[in-house]
């Protein structure tokens, strides 16, 4: 009789446990599918981050078709852009360099570099570091 | 360059300006004019010949003609101040414009048949026999090469058969070395640029025109002083890189690499 009130005790501490468990598990099933669906929403597309390289008019003053990494104005060319490190990148393109020209009283007031969401942000720095890499047209 | 000037040759390279000229209408917006002659020099590198290379080049080049002429148009170019008095850009000073690109083009794309006939600033499209490069579409299709590049101002290849399957990949190619991106977006399958295999049609669309007039027109500022040609792109030690890297597996006959 002892044996089964500690059995039923511990089938009735067991249960919510199992329960929680299944919970938790059920919870982080969700939280992986909210966070894949955040993710999701920042799709890369080579076309339309060069959409926006184009429109801010960077290849005007960073030279593409250049082998150097700076030119004599000591800009650096695009290439120059791509080989720096990503974060440094962010910080030379959106903040110490551009931040006066971009603003709405600067010289580039109609561009949208000041507008930008950090979607748009992520996929400019990676259309720039890509920059110089393979680009293939699939068999057919 | 200046030697070829003192010679009196004629200038040579992917893009020669002559004749340009600025109009600035006080209020934002530039007009350029200018003859442009754009050359593609095909570089027949294949192992058993390439019987119809003569027409294919002729289709690409009649292609790469129409989707250039009429030059084009593009808002919120930031360039240096033109000057109007002085026919000259202000390098001090930068400035956003519209410009309408009225240009007058002349495409030619010839063959080639050795490395001494390329020079640095050239475009250049190799044609060989099979290009090994794998890569991963935006969809997770695992696709094989059947062209390859690195983009503007690069060399570019094709595989032989496969330019033979779809003439319009010499044309796609050289796009993307003056400065077009692919698309993959399942909504513009009609594009040219639209590289995979559900393709609808061949447009290039005015913002990819605008596009491509900014990279010819790259170095304005020299090519308004002057006749001008493209800066050097370093093409034959490109070309050898290129080629030659092991991840792009490309084959093509050695013995004609000389």
């Amino acid at each position: 009789m002892v044996l089964n009130i500690t059995k039923l005790s511990l089938g009735s501490l067991l249960m919510p446990m199992i329960i929680s468990c299944n919970n938790q598990s059920e919870h982080n099933a969700n939280a992986v599918i909210v966070n894949k669906k955040l993710k999701d929403t920042c799709k890369y597309q080579a076309y339309d981050a060069h959409q926006i390289i184009s429109n801010l008019s960077c290849k005007s003053c960073h030279l593409s078709p250049d082998i150097e990494i700076e030119d004599d104005r000591g800009w650096p060319t695009f290439r120059g852009l791509a080989n720096m490190d990503s974060l440094k990148l962010v910080d030379y393109v959106f903040t110490k360099k551009h931040q006066d020209s971009y603003s709405k009283n600067g010289a580039f007031k109609t561009n949208i570099m000041d507008t930008l969401n950090d979607c748009q942000i992520k996929s400019v720095i990676r259309y720039i570091k890509d920059s110089g890499r393979d680009i293939a047209v699939p068999t057919q | 360059m200046r030697f070829a000037m003192l010679q009196n040759q004629p200038l040579t390279g992917g893009i020669v300006a002559k004749n340009l000229r600025i109009s600035d209408n006080g209020n934002g917006e530039l007009s350029l004019y200018g003859d442009f002659t754009i050359t593609l020099k095909v570089l027949d590198l294949t192992t058993n010949g390439a019987p119809n290379l003569n027409s294919l080049m002729t289709f690409t080049q009649q292609v790469i003609s129409n989707k250039l002429r009429g030059g084009g148009y593009k808002s919120g170019v930031s360039i240096h101040k033109y000057n109007e008095n002085q026919k000259a850009f202000n390098k001090n000073k930068i400035w956003s414009y519209s410009i309408r690109y009225n240009f007058n083009f002349m495409v030619n794309v010839i063959q080639i048949n050795m490395l001494s006939q390329l020079k640095g600033n050239d475009f250049v499209l190799a044609v060989v026999d099979t290009i090994g490069h794998q890569f991963t579409d935006q969809y997770g299709q695992i696709q094989g090469s059947a062209g390859l590049t690195q983009g503007a101002g690069w060399p570019a290849a094709v595989s032989y058969n496969s330019w033979l399957r779809n003439k319009y990949f010499g044309a796609h190619e050289f796009f993307h070395t003056l400065d077009l991106n692919d698309i993959e977006d399942g909504n513009k399958k009609n594009r040219l640029m639209y590289h995979l295999s559900d393709n609808s049609g061949h447009v290039i669309s005015d913002a990819e025109k605008g596009d491509m007039m900014q990279y010819i027109v790259g170095n304005i500022n020299d090519m308004a002083k002057k006749e001008y040609s493209n800066i050097n792109l370093n093409t034959v030690s490109r070309v050898r890189i290129f080629l030659n890297k092991s991840i792009y597996a490309i084959k093509y006959n050695k013995a004609k690499f000389r």
